[in-house]
């Protein structure tokens, strides 16, 4: 057996090196639909997130806590519930969209948004409130208090979009449900592995690993940097 | 350092217009693949099959399909699952032809009565291919299975080892072909095994995975108390044989016994149940499959230079189940026409 793991890995190292297609068609599907649902994600829940924790108002508890309930839905059941919802017999099927990127950048997309509501929120309400009343007393409007909550807290922002990000790019089980794992069309690294593994292919699946383990490190280096300049 | 400063002044500077810009870029590529994704739903030129998780990890598929494609252009997405979802899939219409290897389930399928409403979810089924299925262990062989037992005594045997507590026979337990097939040759001595080693794990253990991690489990459970066996197709144990080493195959079917015969068929989704399956390619499809050219392709796949499936359009009486066989030459002929010309 460990002679597999050494052929596996030299393996992987030569499909890396080679350029394989195939290889470079899963690296542009897991970035394009981790990186536009993030995105979209972030688009949608930063500005609510951040004036959630703005502003005070009667039912923000429950608010806040149907939030935070929804950061930890688990990806495989999202899977199921945008799958029931694509499905030809359920209420979006005509539109067709099942086993397509489309429908996986729904999915990671609906998973993100309460992550990045989340954190929005707690970072713009752990700004010290010393500050809060400095620019309120400049005499800034809402607007521009709100932007200067959200420069301050940069940081944890960014963090936010880091977790939702490295959960979308490792996420398997949604993305293989709605997705359908398809050669060419909807393989992520994280399906891939799954298939190769399965198949007994340990040279594809260690060079998959290798890879989405450097993207996720180099990301993640890269943007730890970017928050120490920021500040 | 000093060409990096000037660049975040400018982006700063423009954040709107870099924010803007990111947005143009994000939303354009989710749009148009949107509008790929609907516009490739309504192309009949792009069809969905379901198939096994066997079927496909054998790598016949990826031998196959592509010659179809060049020679219809019509492209075909495969999703590999158990064969239980498979049907399910052609049940709800989210694919528009089902390739899979249990043949009670099959003609469920094709049931008018069992379907909804008297419409049947597919019609007109069609013989594939076949291969065999294989009980695999290893050397010291504690049941003591010999060459030339029928299915009948190896399953006795097993059963009498397993109660014994000599042996773990390692179960797919996932709805799959293998697993029902499975569960057929248990009923053919009249038991039901989940239900007799209940709660029983070191006597029969369902581990609810793929083929592969099956028979990896069943390779790695050489103590010598309780040694494992399992039931393979040919196709799968051919992909395999070479890593696991100290597996052997145990039992095998012996002339004149077709209980461990693995027949594959293909089925379209009725387009009457589901009106947007894009049932003339599928027909074409099946057609390929069975024409003399898709039937000589699949023999000619090889894995260890051994044939893992054998073509059987047209000749699957060696199955007393099988007795549509002339209605099928009759309905998939016409399809086949459009291959005649070609060779492997």
């Amino acid at each position: 057996m460990s002679n597999e793991i050494i052929d596996g890995i030299l393996e992987g190292l030569r499909l890396i090196f080679k350029f394989d297609p195939e290889v470079w068609g899963i690296i542009e599907v897991s970035f394009r639909v981790s990186l536009t649902s993030t995105f979209l994600a972030a688009l949608v829940a930063l500005p609510i997130g951040s004036f959630i924790g703005l502003r005070k108002f009667k039912g923000k508890k429950e608010v806040t806590n149907l939030i935070n309930t929804f950061m930890g839905f688990p990806p495989v059941v999202m899977g199921l519930v945008v799958y029931l919802l694509l499905s030809r017999n359920g209420p979006l099927g005509d539109l067709g969209l099942l086993y397509s990127t489309t429908a996986m950048i729904i999915a990671q997309f609906l998973l993100a948004v309460p992550i990045i509501m989340g954190t929005a929120k707690a970072a713009i309400e752990s700004v010290d409130p010393a500050l809060k009343e400095t620019v309120l007393s400049l005499g800034a409007n809402e607007r521009q208090l709100w932007w200067e909550l959200i420069k301050n807290s940069k940081k944890s922002i960014i963090a936010g979009f880091l977790v939702a990000f490295g959960q979308a790019i490792s996420e398997v089980g949604a993305v293989m449900i709605v997705g359908g794992n398809i050669r060419w069309e909807t393989r992520t690294f994280t399906t891939s592995i799954v298939l190769e593994t399965r198949m007994g292919e340990f040279g594809m699946a260690i060079a998959l690993g290798i890879i989405l383990i450097s993207i996720a490190f180099i990301v993640n280096y890269g943007l730890t940097r970017l928050q120490t300049r920021v500040l | 350092m000093s060409t990096r400063k000037p660049l975040k002044e400018v982006v700063s500077e423009h954040k709107l217009v870099v924010v803007l810009a990111l947005i143009i870029i994000v939303g354009g590529s989710v749009g148009t693949y949107f509008v790929i994704d609907y516009l490739n739903a309504q192309n009949p030129k792009r069809i969905t099959l379901a198939t096994t998780t066997s079927t496909y990890d054998s790598g016949l598929l990826d031998f196959l399909l592509p010659k179809f494609t060049d020679e219809t252009g019509i492209r075909i997405k495969v999703l590999s699952v158990g064969t239980g979802t498979a049907i399910q899939y052609g049940k709800d219409g989210n694919c528009d032809v089902i390739l899979v290897h249990s043949r009670s389930r099959e003609d469920d399928f094709v049931n008018a009565s069992l379907g909804v409403n008297g419409v049947p979810y597919g019609i007109h089924r069609a013989c594939i291919m076949f291969n065999d299925f294989i009980i695999v262990g290893h050397t010291s062989n504690p049941a003591n299975l010999q060459p030339g037992d029928s299915i009948l005594t190896v399953m006795a045997k097993l059963r009498d080892a397993m109660d014994a507590g000599n042996m773990t026979f390692y179960s797919r337990g996932d709805d799959s072909g293998t697993h029902s097939k499975e569960k057929a040759l248990w009923k053919a001595i009249g038991v039901d095994a989940s239900i007799r080693w209940a709660d029983q794990a070191d006597k029969y253990t369902e581990t609810g995975q793929g083929m592969a991690t099956t028979l990896l489990m069943t390779y790695e459970d050489d103590d010598a108390a309780h040694e494992g066996y399992t039931l393979v197709d040919r196709g799968t144990w051919l992909s395999f044989n070479d890593t696991y080493t100290s597996l052997n195959i145990l039992a095998e079917s012996i002339v004149g016994e077709d209980l461990l015969l693995n027949p594959y068929g293909a089925i379209p989704v009725n387009p009457i149940m589901h009106p947007h399956v894009k049932y003339i390619a599928a027909c074409r499809f099946i057609g390929f499959l069975t024409s003399p050219y898709g039937q000589a392709l699949i023999k000619s796949y090889k894995k260890n230079n051994a044939v893992l499936f054998q073509p059987d359009f047209g000749t699957c009486d060696f199955d007393t189940s099988c007795t549509t066989t002339k209605d099928e030459i009759a309905i998939w002929t016409p399809f086949q026409a459009e291959f005649a010309d070609l060779t492997v």
